[in-house]
């Protein structure tokens, strides 16, 4: 590639809108971005079968902010660990805190900070676990950075997505977010101890998840009294 | 984490000892033990996967991605678009813009003022203006 290219490709990794792209450099942000999502994708194949060939269970956990991610993620561990070899990979744009949360239940935690990316991709899990000995773990649960939005954008080669939202969001926030619930597995309506509380409509939000997507599996759960954890636990094969 | 690092001083100061040595064992062993501290660099929100460790004083432009695995010396300046993975940057470096640095040493005061490259298993050493310039050992 030239020195010319490359700079014009370093402009539309700041541009990183086709919108915002000049007509005559249209093309070639076009092309990137194809790009990018295929070599995504190619990567995110071969670390699940990565995961596959050591026998590891592999999950991902989207969903928004504050939803309750990683105090499920607590209680997860809580449950897991006594038999199983976990590893968590948790995303945040900055700090270590859901890491430093999750690794007081006996897991092994690795924090990526994304920084101004708003979410995980292919290749930083690829960067992870090369450098790991697989055969170490049973199961591997990956938190991506809380928000509604970019996670659709990457894959990360798990065996099942799961997506977490809370009732305190209102009961618009699965409507209003379909993406993500198109390619999730499993959609958690969490901190339904403040159902009475607050008088969200769950049942609205139950129905609009399958709506968007008829194969997702739904389940209420609180990570706060432990209600349905076990169930989810069941859900995702354990 | 200082004993690896002065051994590994040590073995690139005599470039001719690098391929000999037992650099890759060493540098194995620091990153074992590396912990991570990124919260005392001069710069935006670059990427992090942990564990990094950063000295004082470091300078990180846009876009970089650091980690897993990397050391960088104090007063080092890296620059926008970077990749560094498994790799140990000594004190008072500069490294060139969208460099790609994978399980390499950069040895303390160099200087690199040119952009793009792509370097693997590699020690690098010394002042280049062009990438022609640039003295690399492979190990
Ligand atoms: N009442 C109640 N509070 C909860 C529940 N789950 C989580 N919380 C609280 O909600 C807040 C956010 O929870 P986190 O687990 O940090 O949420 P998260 O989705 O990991 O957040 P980010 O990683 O920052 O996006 C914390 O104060 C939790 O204690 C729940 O089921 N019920
Ligand atoms: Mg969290």
């Amino acid at each position: 590639m030239s020195d010319k290219e490359e700079r014009e490709i370093s402009r539309i990794k700041e541009v990183e809108s086709t919108n915002l792209a000049r007509d005559d450099i249209r093309e070639l942000v076009i092309e990137t971005k194809k790009a990018v999502e295929k070599d995504n994708d190619l990567l995110a194949n071969k670390i699940h079968r990565s995961f596959l060939d050591n026998n590891i269970k592999s999950f991902d956990i989207v969903g928004a902010i504050g939803a309750g991610k990683t105090a499920l993620l607590e209680k997860i561990a809580e449950k897991l660990t006594a038999k199983f070899r976990m590893l968590v990979i948790c995303g945040d744009i900055t700090t270590r805190v859901d890491a430093d949360r999750i690794e007081k239940y006996n897991a092994e935690t690795i924090q990526i900070n994304t920084g101004r990316e708003c979410a995980l991709n292919a290749y930083h899990i690829h960067q992870i676990i090369k450098n790991k000995d697989l055969q170490n773990y049973d199961v591997i649960f990956i938190e991506n950075v809380g928000n509604l939005i970019c996670p659709s954008e990457f894959v990360l080669g798990t065996d099942k997505r799961i997506i977490v939202v809370s009732i305190t969001e209102g009961e618009w926030v699965v409507e209003k977010h379909p993406m993500l619930f198109k390619m999730s597995d499993i959609a958690v309506i969490n901190k339904i101890d403040l159902k009475e509380r607050l008088g969200t409509n769950v049942e609205k939000m139950i129905a609009d998840a399958k709506n968007i997507n008829p194969e997702i599996e739904v389940i209420t759960t609180s990570a706060k009294t432990g209600e349905n954890i076990d169930k989810l636990l069941e859900l995702m094969g354990f | 984490m200082k004993e690896e690092l002065t051994k590994i001083e040590e073995i690139i100061a005599n470039p001719n000892e690098i391929k000999i040595s037992n650099i890759q064992e060493l540098m194995e062993a620091l990153f074992a033990k590396l912990k991570n501290r990124v919260d005392n660099y001069i710069g935006d929100y670059p990427t992090f996967i942990e564990p990094v460790y950063l000295e004082e004083n470091v300078k990180i432009g846009d876009d970089v991605l650091l980690g897993p695995n990397v050391y960088i010396g104090a007063n080092s300046e890296i620059p926008n678009y970077v990749e560094i993975s498994n790799t140990i940057i000594f004190d008072n470096v500069k490294i060139g813009e969208n460099f790609k640095l994978e399980n390499c040493i950069v040895a303390k005061n160099s200087s690199f003022n040119f952009k793009n490259l792509n370097m693997k298993n590699s020690v690098l050493i010394g002042a280049a203006n062009l990438k022609t310039e640039l003295q690399n050992i492979g190990f």
